[in-house]
């Protein structure tokens, strides 16, 4: 065991995945030849078939953690329609219209002596990837009034949908037969041969199954349609105001993993022969669920680990305990010991897994943010590097005729009754820094906010580049090159400092979920391009981010994670960067070097509109000074004349101290 | 029987149902106002209770519906019954966060629902595994007593729910409005950390609403025995999603919310069977379920201020 | 670091567990040398078990009997038992029952099995036992459809019939249980409820298409659903029509609560049921008054209380401390043609195959306790009794004791 052990610790990190991936397909594929017994060939194939979906599930909860307590709906929509289509059970009358589909083999013709009927015989391998278009055409449309929905509301509509699905169902018999079940379903047919009851073919359908869509999951999770899924999972917020379009990007998630659903209910009533509404309860949407938590949310082996180990104690393990606990009571006399059953208990076994998982185990067996190793003595010790820098490829030479710049008219916004801006005027021109800056409470994150689109105006407009912001989702302001920081840091908390970064970058790259799967060379380029940006950007901050770059940024310090910030809001190539407080936490050192940074990239062409309390920052990079107070300006001007107005001063440091001459104006 | 009259039972019946469901409902939104906590597992303690209360009156000698009472006996036997019950289902709904719920007080995100997801299997399963899945004959000692209004019948348990409904319902009413507890969860429900400094001990307070709530719901096992003289280890996941339904409808976190959704989808469910077919009753009340989350996630009476009866 | 090494030792243990017990489960199968297995699928699990023990009981007596003379020429019958009820079904669950017939067709040792209990489970079985030529006997269900020639594509691909049984089928129980409304009853007018299942669905439709026959006016068909428990809704419907009998096609999840609110809405009603109302629980469940004067039939010639009959009982009574019922016989009726078979298949030496023994019951001709049993083409009974029962408060006699169902003759066939 130990020499194994020293010749894994041999292989390098990334062929170890490799390594282990190959060897669980090699005894996957060996397994039924080497133990012959067909009850336990289908129950590993049932396994499998639970790890289909648990996959399916991990890409809605695991990866974009929405909710959804009623995924045996797809399940069942999947299975409903490879049985109607193949079984007894709807058959219309036979008229010429069935002639080119009985050509295909998808119909047969049935002589009766009232009138010949059609028998649907539509091929299993067909309709595999159909089902799976029916279930995420379903995904589609369950998904798209709801999922704006917050979090516990989104389950509830979805537990909804998960029960509505079986009782209608249940009441349209004369399609499915109802309560009684769907009987007689087609076993799948190869050259010619019916699968028939032997579980060894059913078993490398399922094995194939499930190798596909842990490539698929894999593929997704590790591209441009990954991330931007975790980035609405961890701050759908921050995902929006880096570019994330969440409704799509959720709608996409849903029906992905609606489609994994509903390719597994053909395969699994396929392999049974029957359908029957019960089989797709919420006891069943609860099962997949305690998969995903047992495994691990968002990790794909995580999951599949846990779907097959749970299905596997339900038909081996508790089966075989319970054996030997009947025969440890004949053994020594106690006859209730036959009586204990634990195949009976398997949901017992459930909710306890529910509950001690979420007790002391959040991440599962096999969590899904990967461990790093400590940094090098070198990496952690950062200086303070004065001058800015001279030059950022990339972000290119922007110059001042690139655009417009930003205009602020009129702009008022109430919170009920409380008006938090009132008819406030800014203007920002192109490659101007200005400064925003006042008590607080006086409405600058909510002039942030109703720029970038969070907030809605309740009158006057807001123009970039001469186009209208107003009414516009946040991450099309994004698109338009409008990029900010938040004052609380709104980061992607589980996610590294590299991936916050990529994020950034989301409204920039072009890779669809297609292209994510199958990663043709322009998406490789792309991501390589990608990562060369953001690598650059991080490289600005010395060797503070860039050692850290696979690290989460739960991980950093305070005033790290603001540079973390800065440099998402950067990778979406911005013409225009809104900053709020960016060198709040820092000590005066790193806020003179955060400054001069912020300089350099005003040199550079960047447009920059800021948010400040320390006067000095402003005083250095300030062209224009802008104070609001109770949302009103108040006034407005170079550093130096705002510095000596007296309403101003009253602002911040009250009516009486100007009257008492305590201030040098 | 003329229409009135068949229009008078079914009210009479969607009246009861309703009572049942409005008393689920309320511990359930009670608990969501103050915690913003979806509890699957109180559906299953409303299961629980029911069979507490049978076993209840079985110790008390009461087997069936053979052994009839009357009078102070029986006034004596309900009471001590409905005491037992609701201060046994309350004690293991304080149980259950203390347990399970306390230590995710601070976690974001669905962990503590799934948690809750958990509980309810747990219960359900240890019940099912100790007193099997056949229904249990419930001990009934109320003497068959009705009343005909022309050909629709009103008869003494179809009373006895509504009064002990109502009492409950008023008596939670006062007790979150008048007095000092009540106030201190309404200020929890509001803004648990400015409670906190103003001196309320939110844990208390938590303890204090699931124990209530807890109690409500095992009552509402108690009648469910009583009314259908049956119980058996199901009831809670039929019962509960339409109490469920009656929650949302009414305004999650709304007291007064939780009442009148209860009896509108009581009437729901006994018009719906009359003039329609029981087996589409189903489907409509998920279906209101879906809509007012997606077009009026609020309810009827809206989230106001949780809990403000 | 640490947790990632906690979590790879788990994964390692957990495979090597998997492992193991593969490996371990494959040593301890048992090699007793000359024995059959019979399979037996009942619902031993939800609103039906205490039926489903006793017809179980009674397959066992037979098979007991058997070994305990030494077996079949020399064979030893090994029972294997597979429950197809789940308790979030709450009843048989057709999904589980085609579970337990891939489960039995694909163990070798199986020459046939008895079962099932439930038409419901029937339909989802019947294909697979056809694609393995496994031949299952059942003792109890009733429903028509997976024997008719008209769906033999469907239920019997392969063609043969694998499906037999001891017991009539709703082609008969629910028409002849019409003509003892209309005959004996004289009911004119008549509320038929089913509860969604494949043998309920299929019952009360059989009982309408014969009670229009004879002249019955329906007033009305409704559905109920097993796991809801308010039914008054559509009781009161009922009541407001004022039929003088309700008819109820369904097993008793939704029978007993049915039962319950009839009792209360509607006292007065002529309430009758298939075979399906007709057990334990709707006694221990429902109990008196609920119960009384319930109608319920059973599709086999009632024997118990015959007086050749009387030892049978005892020894029945004595070995599983519960009293038999009408399946029960027909269970043991069902092990003695199995035996019957085997004894034929194994007359001449030859090892007894699954085929031979599904040849051997499809031609046997055996005297069991009902009678003489022999099987048509497609596997149905060729004898067509029904008897009717009514349920009177007896108190000299225990208050679950089956007795309580009072038999009162055969329905009328016409």
């Amino acid at each position: 065991m130990r020499m194994i052990t020293k010749l894994f610790a041999r292989i390098p990190m990334a062929r170890r995945q490799h390594l282990l991936t190959l060897l669980a397909g090699v005894a996957a594929i060996a397994f039924p030849l080497l133990h012959d017994n067909d009850a336990d060939i289908d129950s590993a194939a049932n396994a499998a078939a639970y790890a289909t979906l648990a996959l399916g599930l991990n890409i809605v909860v695991g990866f974009a953690g929405l909710l959804d307590l009623g995924y045996a709906a797809f399940f069942a929509i999947g299975a409903y329609a490879y049985g109607i289509l193949t079984s007894f059970q709807v058959m219309p009358h036979w008229s010429g219209f069935w002639e080119p589909f009985a050509w295909l083999e998808l119909v047969r013709r049935i002589p009766q002596p009232g009138g010949d009927l059609v028998h649907f015989t539509v091929s299993f391998w067909i309709m595999l990837p159909v089902s799976a278009l029916i279930a995420a055409a379903f995904g589609v449309l369950f998904g798209a009034p709801t999922l704006r929905l917050r979090g516990d509301y989104l389950a509830i509509v979805t537990l909804g949908f998960g029960e509505i699905v079986p009782i209608v169902v249940r009441n349209v018999d004369s399609v499915t037969n109802g309560a009684a079940g769907l009987n007689g379903i087609q076993a799948p047919r190869l050259f010619g041969h019916s699968f028939g009851v032997a579980a060894l073919p059913y078993y490398y359908v399922a094995i194939g199954l499930v190798a596909l869509l842990v490539f698929v999951s894999i593929r997704l999770r590790d591209s441009r349609i990954g991330r931007a899924w975790m980035a609405i999972r961890e701050d759908e917020i921050a995902a929006a105001a880096m570019g994330v379009d969440r409704t799509r990007t959720k709608l996409l998630a849903f029906a992905i993993g609606a489609g994994f659903a509903g390719a597994t209910g053909t395969f699994y009533v396929a392999k049974l022969q029957t359908a029957t509404p019960e089989m797709f309860g919420f006891p069943v949407s609860v099962m997949i669920l305690v998969m995903v938590v047992l495994g691990g949310m968002g990790s794909v082996w995580g999951v599949v680990l846990g779907a097959v180990s749970l299905q596997l104690l339900q038909s081996w393990f508790l089966e075989d305990i319970s054996g030997w606990i009947h025969d440890l009571g004949t053994l020594i006399g106690q006859p209730w010991m036959l009586k204990i059953d634990l195949t009976e208990s398997i949901e017992l076994i459930f909710g306890l897994i529910l509950v001690f998982m979420m007790l002391y185990r959040r991440d599962g067996l096999i969590p899904a943010t990967r461990k790093q190793s400590a940094l090098s003595f070198e990496e952690q010790h950062a200086e303070v590097r004065r001058g800015g820098f001279p030059a950022l490829t990339g972000l290119g030479n922007f110059t001042h005729s690139d655009h417009t710049g930003l205009e602020v008219r009129d702009i008022t916004v109430r919170f009920g009754g409380l008006v938090a801006l009132n008819k406030v005027n800014l203007a920002v021109p192109a490659g101007d820094v200005v400064a925003v800056i006042g008590p607080n409470g006086s409405g600058k994150s909510t002039l942030f906010n109703v720029i970038t689109g969070l907030t809605a105006a309740d009158g006057g407009t807001i123009r970039f580049d001469t186009q209208s912001l107003l009414g516009l989702p946040p991450h099309q302001i994004l698109r338009r090159g409008v990029a900010r920081t938040f004052q609380n840091i709104r980061l992607f908390t589980n996610l590294s400092v590299l991936d916050n970064v990529l994020i950034g970058q989301h409204a920039r790259l072009k890779t669809g979920p297609i292209a994510a799967v199958f990663r043709p060379p322009s998406t490789r380029r792309e991501e390589a391009a990608a990562r060369v940006w953001a690598t650059e950007i991080l490289s600005l901050f010395g060797n503070r981010l860039l050692p850290r770059a696979t690290q989460t940024v739960s991980h950093l310090s305070y005033a790290n994670r603001r540079r973390v910030e800065i440099a998402r809001a950067l990778a979406s190539r911005p013409k225009i960067l809104l900053l709020d407080e960016p060198t709040a936490g820092m000590n005066p050192a790193e806020t003179l070097e955060l400054a001069e940074q912020i300089k350099s990239l005003h040199s550079l062409g960047l447009t920059i509109l800021l948010i400040e309390h320390k006067l000095d920052v402003v005083t250095r990079l300030a062209d224009k000074v802008v104070v609001l107070d109770h949302g009103e300006k108040i006034a407005e001007g170079t550093p130096d004349e705002v510095r000596r107005n007296d309403a101003v001063l009253q602002a911040y440091l009250g009516r009486g101290t100007l009257a008492e001459g305590m201030v040098d104006a | 029987m003329s229409f009135s009259d068949l229009l008078l039972q079914q009210t009479i019946n969607g009246l009861s149902l309703g009572a049942m469901y409005a008393l689920l409902a309320l511990g359930f939104t009670l608990v969501y106002g103050i915690l913003e906590l979806i509890n699957f597992a109180h559906f299953n303690v409303f299961m629980v209770g029911s069979f507490i209360g049978m076993w209840t009156l079985q110790l008390m000698g009461i087997n069936g519906q053979s052994i009839v009472m009357t009078g102070l006996p029986l006034i004596g036997t309900m009471l001590i019954a409905l005491i037992v019950t609701m201060v046994l289902s309350g004690a293991l709904g304080v149980l259950i966060e203390r347990v399970s719920l306390r230590p995710l007080r601070d976690v974001k995100g669905p962990a503590a629902m799934i948690t809750t997801i958990g509980v309810s299997y747990v219960l359900f399963n240890i019940i099912l595994l100790t007193v099997g899945a056949d229904s249990k004959n419930y001990p009934n000692p109320l003497p068959p007593v009705q009343w005909d209004i022309g050909d629709a019948v009103l008869r003494l348990r179809e009373v006895l729910i509504w009064v002990i409904a109502v009492l409950l319902m008023l008596g939670l009413h006062f007790f979150v409005q008048r007095s000092k507890m009540g106030k201190a969860m309404r200020a929890t429900a509001q803004d648990p950390e400015a409670a906190r400094m103003m001196g309320v001990e939110v844990d208390r307070v938590i303890v204090i609403a699931f124990f209530l709530g807890s109690a409500l719901a095992g009552a509402g096992g108690l009648i469910f025995g009583l009314y259908y003289n049956f119980t058996s280890f199901i009831i809670g996941f039929t019962a509960g999603l339409r109490a469920f339904t009656a929650a949302v409808l009414g305004g999650i976190g709304n007291v007064p919310g939780a009442m009148l959704g209860g009896v509108i989808i009581g009437l729901i469910e006994a018009m719906g069977g009359q003039f329609i077919a029981t087996a589409w009753t189903d489907v409509i009340i998920f279906s209101i379920l879906v809509l007012v989350l997606v077009f009026r996630p609020a309810g009827l009476l809206g989230r106001v201020a949780p809990n403000k009866s | 670091m640490k947790s990632r090494l906690i979590t790879r030792r788990h994964t390692i243990s957990l495979a090597s567990g998997v492992a193991a017990t593969a490996l371990f489960g494959a040593h301890t199968a048992r090699s007793a040398d000359k024995s059959v297995t019979v399979g037996i699928n009942l619902s031993l699990t939800g609103a039906d078990a205490e039926s489903a023990k006793r017809i179980e009981d009674g397959a066992i007596m037979a098979f007991d009997e058997a070994n305990a003379t030494g077996g079949i020429n020399g064979y030893k019958i090994v029972v294997t038992p597979y429950d197809d009820g789940s308790a979030t079904a709450g009843q048989y669950d057709p999904a589980q029952a085609a579970t337990n017939a891939r489960k039995m067709v694909s163990n070798k040792a199986t020459v046939a099995a008895i079962g099932p209990q439930m038409s419901g489970a029937g339909k989802a079985m019947a294909p697979i036992l056809s694609e393995g030529n496994l031949a299952i006997i059942t003792p109890s269900s009733t429903n028509p459809d997976i024997t008719d020639p008209k769906f033999a594509a469907q239920y019997r691909p392969e063609g043969k019939a694998i499906y037999f049984r001891t017991v009539a089928t709703d082609a008969f129980q629910g028409p002849y249980m019409a003509n003892y409304y209309a005959d004996v009853l004289h009911v004119k007018t008549v509320y038929i409820l089913d509860d969604s299942g494949a043998y309920g669905v299929g019952l009360a439709d059989a009982f309408q298409g014969q009670a229009e026959k004879k002249g019955i006016k329906i007033l009305g068909r409704d559905r109920l659903d097993p796991k809801a428990a308010d039914y008054t809704a559509v009781l009161t419907k009922i009541k407001s029509l004022n039929p003088d009998a309700i008819y109820y096609g369904g097993v008793l999840q939704a029978g007993v609560k049915l039962a319950k609110q009839a009792y209360d809405i509607v006292p007065k009603m002529i309430k009758g049921g298939g075979d399906g109302v007709q057990g334990p629980e709707m006694l221990t469940a429902v109990g008196y008054p609920a119960n009384e004067g319930w109608y319920a039939t059973v599709a086999s010639p009632h024997v118990t209380e015959d007086a050749k009959m009387a030892d049978w009982v005892k020894t029945y009574k004595a070995k599983f401390n519960v009293d038999p019922d009408d399946y029960a016989v027909t269970a043991y009726d069902a092990a003695t043609v199995i035996l019957a078979a085997l004894k034929q298949v194994t007359s001449n030496g030859k090892e007894p195959t699954r085929d031979a023994v599904r040849d051997a019951i499809q031609a046997v001709k055996v005297n069991t306790l009902q009678g003489p049993v022999s099987f048509d083409a497609n596997g149905d009974l060729q004898d067509k009794t029904i008897s009717v029962f009514q349920i009177k408060q007896d108190k000299s006699i225990p208050a679950d004791d089956m007795r309580q169902y009072h038999y009162i003759g055969i329905a009328p066939s016409a």
